[in-house]
């Protein structure tokens, strides 16, 4: 109904707000320091603390370009006005090549398979030797963070320069880029999560762990955009753009991807449990005796249930309250779900979270919601001039 | 022609029996959704006992504008998904713990990680069957008794369909209680009540680009 005299009111960027800027500064500075003192005081554990944390912000920033992308490739109306939002985290990928040069330096404490004393004379690590070495580890790593770059970059650069002309070429321009990019991101995450995190047990392998980290990373982006939604909603950025249609689908995406990390994360546990192969059972063990039973029970209930059962009734899928409760959940149980991945490597007892394993996460936090304050300060919080936008403000969502 | 004629001694509203076919109601034709949209909305305030919409395609906001409350499905697919998850719980626990345990590789006879496709699959099953069971009895379908008043609504017209109100035959009110008769009477006296002229008027006023009256007729007559 183009007819009708609708207008959307430019949001415009985010008002300056110095106070929060200087307030993710400090944060980033101090987490800077205390993981420095952290790696200083025990290096294992601050070295695999600052790989938790490194991996979760590189999830989020990857994982909003995925979503940016998926966008792009299906045509989809109803998220264009949620779009740059999830685009924003992409401000973040330059800093994942600094994190992953930290994680790299950090690399002889926490991968057994880099002491060549350690290879030698065990047959699995010596056949793995032509993959898992340090030189190829940089090399791959390295190209498949600035292939991420490049289409962050492209991408997002497109759909901002979309802003001031308005021309349809950018996005013709990203329906190219969008499926090239995913399918590069199929190889290239499923390949940063066998090396940054399935070789911390350098013996153990599951072709399904690309998945499950994708799961897990997809969730958490899904997580942050909606709270980020809600609260520029409640900050009247988004008033006569995002109504409870969008929200509504947001909280479906959400709890779908809740239900396809519980799916992927049951298959792989059933599959290694049934075939009872001991080369693979071992990581499920080191997970479910003593106290890493109760971080696996948390999984379980805690990432799959309560979001689902939180989510499940439509009335909870349009309530901004409920959503930003049970997104900052998510988030909180996807950085569990990276403790239960890397820590039982290195503490067999049981999880064991204190300062040195917040220290990285105000760090790359800090810097995290500086950049993405910056992008959303710099562009419009909208794409305003993005062809389905007005359908999708009033079209479809009446 | 006539549906509300009225029994002379008491002054009651009931069906005329002389009529063959009686009237299913009037049916007004709209040029798209948004005029579509905007009679509706005079229709329901009109405040007439039961009217419904007919389009080629779902469009958004009608069913708000229709003033329908929201279908008692999901609960259909809750707790039929509910059974069929127990149902699987209960059926393997019977056959592979109670009544034919058998030691596989050394697995405890109760071995849930096995068991949770089939409690997934049959969870999905049972939701999806009562799923699809429940709309057919929701929305009435099939009902022989209706055809549709014109096919086009599937293709390219937009309607309005004002029905007409089930009315007793003078013989029917003759063997009803004096309640049950003071409740039928209640119930039409809270409605605007319904003349076939005047409906018709009514839609046109609304802008319709064509008004018919449409009688009763099944799929076989």
């Amino acid at each position: 109904m183009g007819h009708d005299a609708h207008t959307i009111k430019n949001p415009g960027s985010l008002k300056p707000n110095p106070g929060l800027r200087t307030l993710f500064i400090v944060l980033a500075v101090i987490g800077l320091v205390a993981t420095v003192a952290g790696i200083s005081v025990d290096a294992k554990r601050g070295w695999s603390s600052l790989l938790l944390n490194h991996f979760y912000f590189m999830g989020l920033a990857i994982g909003g370009l995925f979503i940016a992308a998926i966008q792009f490739l299906t045509g989809a109306m109803w998220s264009a006005p949620i779009r740059r939002i999830s685009e924003s985290f992409t401000a973040y990928l330059p800093v994942v090549l600094l994190g992953f040069i930290a994680v790299g330096l950090g690399a002889h404490q926490i991968y057994e398979w880099t002491h060549p004393e350690v290879v030698k004379g065990d047959l699995i690590l010596e056949h793995k030797a032509g993959y898992l070495n340090l030189t190829f580890f940089w090399i791959r790593n390295i190209i498949a963070i600035i292939v991420w770059i490049f289409f962050g970059v492209s991408m997002v650069g497109s759909s901002v320069a979309q802003d001031k002309d308005g021309a349809y070429s950018h996005t013709a321009k990203n329906k190219v880029r969008a499926p090239l990019f995913l399918a590069l991101f199929a190889l290239t995450f499923t390949m940063v999560s066998f090396d940054l995190l399935m070789s911390l047990d350098p013996h153990w392998f599951s072709t399904m762990f690309g998945v499950y980290c994708f799961a897990g990373s997809f969730y958490a982006s899904l997580a942050l955009t909606t709270v980020i939604t809600v609260l520029l909603k409640r900050a009247g950025y988004l008033d006569g753009i995002v109504n409870d249609n969008h929200l509504h689908d947001l909280g479906k995406f959400m709890f779908a991807f809740t239900v396809f990390w519980a799916y992927i994360a049951f298959c792989q546990f059933m599959l290694i449990w049934y075939a009872n192969l001991p080369e693979e059972t071992m990581y499920f063990m080191h997970r479910m005796e003593g106290k890493w039973m109760y971080v696996t029970t948390f999984l379980l209930i805690g990432k799959f249930l309560v979001p689902f059962f939180g989510l499940l009734t439509r009335g909870a899928k349009r309530s901004e309250k409920r959503l930003l409760v049970v997104g900052c959940w998510m988030l909180f149980a996807q950085w569990i779900d990276l403790i239960w991945l890397i820590q039982p490597e290195f503490h067999k007892e049981g999880a064991v979270i204190g300062w040195i394993e917040v220290a990285p996460l105000l760090a790359f936090g800090g810097v995290f919601a500086f950049l993405v304050h910056r992008f959303l300060s710099n562009n419009t919080v909208v794409a305003i001039r993005d062809p389905k936008l007005e359908e999708s403000v009033f079209h479809h969502h009446q | 022609m006539a549906t509300a004629a009225k029994v002379p001694d008491k002054g009651r509203i009931i069906m005329d029996k002389a009529q063959a076919r009686p009237l299913a109601g009037v049916v007004g034709f709209f040029d798209g959704p948004a005029p579509l949209i905007e009679a509706v909305k005079k229709v329901r305030a009109a405040n007439y006992e039961s009217f419904d919409a007919y389009t080629p395609y779902p469009i958004h906001g009608l069913e708000k504008v229709q003033g329908l409350k929201r279908s008692p499905l999901p609960f259909v697919t809750l707790g039929a998904g509910l059974t069929g998850f127990m149902s699987a719980v209960m059926l393997q626990y019977g056959t592979s713990v109670i009544s034919w345990p058998i030691n596989v590789g050394g697995k405890p006879l109760w071995s849930w990680p096995a068991f949770v496709p089939i409690m997934f699959e049959l969870t999905v099953l049972f939701a999806g069957l009562a799923t699809v069971g429940a709309m057919f009895l929701i929305n009435g379908f099939p009902n022989t008794k209706k055809r549709s008043f014109d096919p086009n609504v599937t293709r390219d017209r937009f309607a309005v369909m004002i029905d007409a109100p089930k009315l007793k035959t003078a013989e029917e009110l003759e063997d009803m209680e004096a309640a049950e008769i003071a409740r039928y009477e209640k119930k039409l006296a809270a409605f605007k009540k319904f003349e076939e002229q005047e409906a018709l008027q009514f839609l046109k006023g609304l802008g319709a680009v064509e008004v018919k009256s449409v009688e009763e007729r099944g799929w076989f007559e």
